[in-house]
């Protein structure tokens, strides 16, 4: 019996978890280390994304291939969004009222830096990849 | 930082013999040609921010911010006719 299953075994013993909870750390010591952790990519520490890139490749009939790669500062993308607190008064009642008006329930003013700041800390787990059958068009947007 | 040059690449055709610029732009130079005319535009700054109630100094900050973060932007667009580049530095 390896130690890690002792260990489970000990702490369902103890009353530490459950028989579901230890039922699954077992599967997961019986599945073993996933190929990632195996090569020790997983321990490696995540470097936070400092850019944000848009790729796109499409292929024209009459234009023949057409590529467009933007690889854009994060930073850039945070100091624009504050730009969003730079929005008088009078124009942010008057988007709302807009927002609502098109079923969108959003309230300007609630959007706080912080909010921000947070969104774009994680726009690092974003990926978004566009297959378009016109023109063959292929879009990725990823954060590197 | 303030982004104090950029570089922007031409070529017109996909074939080495097309025309090609490469044209570096001190972007220091022209933050130094702009900069009187941002003073003298900065008072008219100031009371367009004060009628929208907006605090110009937290406007002025923020568009600072934005200024600087333009360092290292680079957009490259593709084309069998023709190509750019831009590269902020």
């Amino acid at each position: 019996m390896s130690d890690n299953r002792r260990q489970v075994l000990d702490m369902l013993a103890g009353g530490q978890i459950s028989v579901e909870e230890a039922d699954r750390l077992i599967a997961a010591i019986e599945e073993g280390p996933t190929p990632a952790a195996a090569t020790g990519l997983a321990e490696r520490p995540a470097t936070a994304p400092r850019y944000l890139r848009v790729i796109v490749n499409a292929v024209d009939e009459d234009e023949g291939p057409i590529k467009v790669n933007v690889r854009a500062p994060l930073q850039l993308l945070r100091a624009g969004v504050r730009l969003a607190s730079l929005i008088p008064p009078q124009a942010q009642d008057e988007v709302n009222t807009a927002l609502r008006q098109h079923g969108v329930g959003f309230d300007l003013s609630q959007i706080k830096p912080e909010n921000l700041d947070e969104l774009i800390d994680h726009l690092g787990d974003l990926t978004v990849d566009v297959d378009g059958e016109r023109n063959n068009m292929k879009v990725r947007v990823f954060c590197e | 930082m303030i982004p104090l040059a950029a570089v922007v690449a031409v070529r017109r055709g996909r074939s080495s013999s097309g025309f090609r610029f490469w044209i570096p732009v001190p972007l220091v130079l022209v933050w130094l040609l702009a900069l009187p005319f941002l003073v003298l535009a900065l008072p008219i700054f100031f009371i367009a921010c004060l009628a929208s109630r907006v605090n110009p100094f937290r406007a002025l900050w923020i568009l600072w911010q934005l200024l600087c973060a333009l360092s290292t932007t680079r957009v490259s667009v593709e084309h069998r006719a023709a190509s750019i580049l831009v590269h902020i530095f």
